[in-house]
């Protein structure tokens, strides 16, 4: 059972590493961003004034962008890795990348534009 | 013959029958990674209420403490909780740490994953 171990054929050591870690460091992010989304602010971030408010914080808004990036890349990678079970061709899979590539960086800038236009309304 | 997953013959992947525990957990972590995927996308999206200012997102979360969207949030935890705790396992696994006894400590991850999601099921609709 020493293949199953391995990481998948066609995914490369570095992308699998890379998946590896960013999903190590979301359980500590996530773990952040739960504790202090529902637990530190009174309630929770419930309202718009109290997320405007939260976001004042500079290492919040650093943090919430680099957990979004973290998040983007492994869920993106992972998505990946599934796709490549279904054996696609390699102009399949040069699609594949190009549409993931596309849509994660559009979910990065789109997410790190509102976190930083929220900042900038208080 | 193993029932082996194959892009060609994918009805087979709905049959249960000669699966290993291994499979299982491989099958949660991949149906659990597509829910959080399309979850992390609608998050984003429906964040995005955000810029359009304080009615707009207030009336949005008042929307979403309909239970509908209370079960909804429930299987994304569930989903999470899941995936990260069998994660953790699969990184250990990966370098090498505690391989011998990985069908164990899959069990014992995902019996605390239900302890977590019978917690968040409790605290989630006992507040109303």
């Amino acid at each position: 059972m020493r293949e199953s171990l391995s990481p998948k054929r066609l995914e490369g050591s570095g992308r699998w590493l890379l998946k590896i870690f960013t999903g190590l460091l979301i359980v500590v992010f996530l773990g952040i961003h739960f504790v202090v989304n529902h637990l530190v602010a009174p309630g929770g971030l419930l309202t718009y004034a109290d997320v405007v408010a939260y976001f004042q914080n500079p290492i919040i808004v650093v943090m919430e962008i680099s957990f979004l990036i973290l998040v983007v890349i492994h869920s993106f990678l992972g998505l990946r890795s599934i796709l490549l079970d279904l054996n696609p061709s390699p102009m399949v899979l040069r699609v594949v990348n190009f549409v993931l590539v596309v849509i994660g960086a559009v979910a990065v800038i789109y997410g790190a534009w509102l976190a930083l236009t929220i900042a900038g309304r208080g | 013959m193993p029932n082996q997953p194959e892009a060609n013959n994918w009805p087979r992947w709905f049959d249960p029958r000669s699966r290993s525990l291994g499979t299982f957990g491989f099958i949660l972590n991949r149906v659990t990674a597509l829910g959080l995927t399309l979850y992390l996308l609608m998050h984003l999206i429906a964040l995005g209420q955000l810029a359009r200012g304080a009615d707009a997102y207030d009336g949005f979360i008042a929307l979403v403490k309909n239970p509908l969207f209370k079960l909804g949030e429930l299987l994304v935890i569930a989903a999470g909780v899941i995936h990260g705790l069998n994660g953790i396992r699969i990184a250990l696994n990966s370098f090498g740490i505690g391989v011998r006894c990985q069908k164990g400590t899959f069990i014992a991850l995902m019996l605390i994953a239900l302890f977590i999601i019978a917690f968040f099921t409790f605290k989630m609709f006992s507040e109303g």
